[in-house]
């Protein structure tokens, strides 16, 4: 009962601040007589203020008291919290008996720079210790990595230069000197072995029985999971990481040589390496970053008439996705392309006959993602009006003309991702070729068959006798 | 007056009556006074995704043109949905769940736990258990177990996400498939085919956007309410197909009726609708005249997709197929041209599984490996087709069937089957999901040493519809349908997409 009356501290903190500072800038105004008209409110205010700053020294104890609170910052933080509760009701006795002018300001301006140190000592507690100066340092605070880039990674100590910069960007502010949510600390080694109220955070050499990577896995609507769903989240290549640590022992001491290195973790060490650690993988989005402007509705809708299936992605963004299965490629149509070629991401041209003047069209949407020419009729040279789309992640061009030779021509394209190349003219002799020429691509060359076993024609059937 | 202008005349009055109700004071003051009670709860309740908040998805339904595309409310990883339902539940015993602990209890009287307080379709008494009929393996580099009943779909091991703790509540096939397609065992409910194309459209205005296939003799048992459209508009039925003969019933015009006029007749039909439609509002009658249109298109274009006889001969080597008859076979590779074509959910039953023991066809060691036989080929050569044709990124592809069977030999009316046979059974199955961004090589859930109940990792049909959804682009919570004055979801009020199974 009393820490949930505690847990209306945060909220009831900022009755008093703002009651008690305007008392005081009403008591240094009101000096003059050009303000004597805020005198008769000030006593009513003042009383108010010093009312709030009692019910919030209350609230704040329960809640200290809950246990996930416990260090220097707490108790400097309640101290001068009861100092600004009995200077208000103080500077309130002391305005209603004497009206000593000189006295009144100089306690309201120590009043207000109490207030101030004391509110900013809560907003520390809450947010982490660097909440306030975080966006001033470098990288704004926002999409910083966490762990800042380690150059010689092999020769640095795992837990010195990794796990403790990404803990203490993470973990630290619940879990760390000042609070301890969960009666867990992460900022030593002991404190992380004896654990928290839900015994040992991580086990050496087990990462799955671990607590901290249990919390940290699980889905993100969890109550349980970690870190907190409206805090940053660890990325794919710091969850690998702890695991890893972990598994190899949770050493405190050891360099990133001396512990095995499996190939999940060849990519993370890159990262860490260049500090790059802290950018999820999965942001590779098929929808570019930036929106983008809504395209014509006049267009769409003289599109859609076409036949031409021309809708947005999905419902909270811009970009269209365009499938051309049932229109033809007439002139008015071509015109109406270039209108929307900032907004086409996802273009399917299955079947058609796509000329020259076509592929111009479509190679000038430089925004296109995926592209699909499925038994289209596009040959070498008209793959060369695609060299441009330099966003571009998956291309099919199954049952095409293209040779090699074209291919050769679209191998810059660095963000592709997948390419299909299913009964295409390129031979079966340059698929090694091809691999070499674009090593980070997944190309599917298909052609699979299925052999035909003994058991594909036996009819099993029931015994005669029964 | 006759009967039909008395009813005329009824409907008419009805629709004044409800006009004035509308515009009078009662109905102000009742809606305005609802309306600010409920804006005040929506903010009070707001958090957990309610109704009466405006976090519903919208799904914009033009009448004149249901099947037109729209987008999903966040990105989805597919576009399309091929759902294999093996119809009368195969054995998770023998295809996929491998438990050699059951082969050892093989022939033993069934321990009295494992049927205290249970009820099953057939079985009573004390059955015998019984082990595995099948061997199994270790495949691909998942090491997923799948059994030698299935030795193409071994190969695509490391291409699925198999999910081995799927459970449901009914023992009975209707109502076990039912709730597998509409979110309820009982009839009434929009099956998930016609909630995809109420919320999706379609990518191609000339095929329907939801079809269906059957083969193995036999309509599911719960008959066509299975694919049906509940209180969705009628448009999104699923649109059932044939593989022999005309792909859809009288699609070709009769002797003597040229294009041109079933052009003219179809024209005329509309406009008296249009007419009928002027007069009483009734959104279906625009969906009806869009249907007529998108029959008459569809005698063009429906034959073209719908014959598989075009197909190289290599194509028709890997499934299997069997030109000029019904078959499962033939279904799969029509599931991929319609996919290719932009029909945005195929669903196929093949009927057969029900593997009691009952008789030969209906037993795990002739019936059921018969079965295996007509499938293997044709879910194996449909997931590399789709595949080598760059489909199955945004392909889903699901198998499974509405329960799994008994670790127990059934024993109907407590006398022995005379063939090996498995009962039905609702604690534990087997369905694998591939492609549509779906994890490769994946297993999630795990049954006990016997394959009775699932241990861990459990789904029922309300979380493999979530997670259908899911990689559609819906949150399942937000896709309702105003009906009887609430808003309706396919999963309810349960279902949870199932992250671990999602790429």
């Amino acid at each position: 009962m009393l820490e949930f009356i505690g847990r209306f501290h945060p909220v009831l903190v900022h009755l008093p601040i703002g009651i008690l500072l305007l008392a005081c800038i009403f008591i240094l105004l009101s000096s003059k007589t050009k303000f004597a008209s805020f005198r008769p409110v000030i006593p009513l205010t003042l009383l108010l203020g010093a009312l709030g700053a009692i019910a919030s020294c209350l609230t704040g104890y329960f809640l200290a008291n809950s246990g996930d609170y416990e260090g220097k910052l707490v108790s400097l933080h309640q101290w001068m919290g009861i100092a600004v509760a009995i200077i208000s009701l103080f500077l309130y006795v002391l305005y209603v008996r004497t009206k000593a002018r000189v006295a009144l300001n100089c306690i309201s301006i120590f009043l207000i720079v109490l207030i101030s140190i004391t509110g900013h000592l809560g907003g520390s507690l809450t947010h982490g210790e660097d909440y306030l100066t975080a966006p001033l340092k470098s990288g704004g605070g926002k999409n910083q990595s966490a762990i800042p880039a380690i150059p010689n990674i092999q020769d640095a100590v795992v837990y010195e230069s990794a796990i403790m910069p990404l803990f203490k960007s993470r973990c630290y502010s619940c879990h760390g000197s000042e609070k301890q949510k969960g009666k867990l600390r992460l900022d030593e080694q002991d404190f992380m072995l004896k654990g928290g109220k839900n015994g040992p955070a991580i086990i050496a050499g087990k990462a799955e029985d671990s607590e901290l990577v249990k919390r940290l896995l699980l889905p993100l609507d969890n109550d349980k999971h970690m870190a907190p769903k409206e805090k940053p989240q660890l990325t794919e290549n710091e969850l690998t990481l702890i695991q890893w640590w972990i598994n190899q022992g949770a050493d405190f001491k050891k360099k990133f040589k001396e512990l095995p290195q499996p190939a999940n973790m060849k990519t993370v060490l890159a990262n860490l390496a260049n500090g790059n650690a802290g950018i999820t993988e999965s942001k590779v989005s098929e929808i570019p970053e930036k929106e983008v402007v809504q395209a014509d509705v006049e267009v769409l809708k003289k599109l859609t008439n076409a036949g031409i299936t021309i809708v947005p992605v999905s419902q909270n963004t811009n970009y269209l996705s365009a499938n051309f299965i049932n229109a033809d490629f007439d002139q008015p149509i071509l015109v109406l392309i270039p209108k929307v070629e900032k907004q086409l991401i996802w273009v399917k041209l299955d079947n058609k006959k796509v000329n020259d003047q076509v592929l111009a069209v479509f190679g000038s949407c430089k925004n296109l993602t995926r592209l699909s020419l499925n038994n289209s009729s596009i040959t070498d040279r008209g793959l060369m009006q695609l060299t441009k789309l330099d966003q571009l992640q998956y291309l099919s061009l199954v049952g095409t003309k293209v040779s090699m030779g074209g291919i050769r021509t679209i191998a810059k394209l660095k963000k592709l991702k997948s390419l299909y190349i299913y009964q295409t003219n390129i031979k079966p002799t340059d698929y090694a070729n091809l691999k070499k020429m674009m090593p980070n691509l997944t190309i599917d060359t298909g052609g699979y068959s299925i052999p035909f076993l003994a058991q594909d024609t036996i009819v099993v059937k029931a015994p005669a006798k029964m | 007056m006759t009967r039909d202008e008395l009813n005329a005349y009824r409907l008419l009055k009805e629709a004044q009556q409800a006009n004035a109700q509308l515009h009078s004071r009662r109905h102000f003051l009742k809606e305005s006074a609802m309306g600010l009670g409920a804006l005040a709860m929506g903010s009070l309740l707001g958090g957990c995704g309610s109704f009466f908040s405006d976090k519903q998805t919208k799904i914009a339904y033009d009448p004149a043109h249901p099947l037109l595309p729209k987008s999903p409310p966040f990105l989805g990883k597919a576009k399309s949905v091929i759902y294999l339902h093996m119809a009368g539940a195969p054995s998770q015993l023998e295809l996929f769940d491998f438990k050699p602990e059951l082969m050892k209890m093989d022939g033993q009287d069934c321990p009295p736990s494992l049927l205290a307080g249970k009820k099953f379709a057939f079985i009573t008494g004390v059955p015998k258990m019984l082990g595995p009929q099948a061997t199994f393996a270790k495949h691909g580099q998942s090491g997923a177990l799948i059994s030698d009943n299935l030795p193409h779909f071994s190969t695509m091991a490391d291409e699925v996400s198999f999910l081995k703790a799927v459970k449901t509540d009914q023992f009975n096939h209707a109502p076990a498939q039912l709730l597998v397609h509409t979110g309820s065992p009982r009839l009434g409910r929009p099956s998930m085919g016609s909630w995809v194309t109420y919320g999706l459209g379609s990518e191609n205005q000339n095929l329907p956007g939801y079809v269906v296939l059957t083969s193995g003799g036999s309509f599911p048992d719960a008959g066509k309410s299975v694919w049906g459209s509940g209180f969705l508009p009628s448009v999104y039925q699923g649109v059932q197909c044939r593989s022999e003969g005309d792909p859809v019933l009288f699609i070709k015009d009769p002797d003597g009726m040229n294009r041109d006029l079933r052009k003219a007749s179809i024209d005329a039909i509309n406009q008296a609708n249009e007419q009928q439609y002027q007069e009483y509002n009734d959104p279906e009658i625009l969906s009806r005249i869009a249907q007529y249109e998108m029959a008459y298109r569809m005698q063009i274009s429906a034959p073209d997709v719908m014959n598989i006889n075009d197909e190289p001969v290599y194509i028709h080597e890997m499934y299997g197929t069997q030109p000029g008859k019904s078959c499962f076979a033939n279904n799969v590779l029509l599931a991929r041209k319609l996919v290719e074509k932009g029909v945005r959910y195929v669903q196929l039953f093949d009927w057969g599984w029900d593997a009691h023991g009952d008789n030969p066809n209906n037993s795990l060691n002739i019936g059921l490996k018969n079965k295996c036989r007509s499938i293997d080929r044709p879910i194996t050569a449909l997931l590399l087709d789709l595949k080598q044709r760059g489909l199955l990124e945004d392909t889903l592809v699901v198998w499974g069937g509405e329960f799994g069977r008994t670790p127990m030999m059934e024993n109907r009316n407590g006398i022995q089957n005379p063939f090996k046979g498995r009962d039905h059974h609702t604690e534990a199955f087997t369905i694998w999901m591939a492609g549509g961004g779906i994890k490769k090589g994946y297993t999630h859930g795990e049954t006990d040493e016997i394959g009775y109940s699932a241990i861990s990792g459990k789904v029922d049909a309300f979380d493999i519809q979530a997670t259908i959804l899911n990689q559609l682009g819906f949150d399942h919570e937000k896709f309702t349908y105003p009906f009887q004055g609430r808003p309706f979801r396919l999963t309810d009020v349960a279902g949870k997409v199932i992250k671990e199974v999602v790429a």
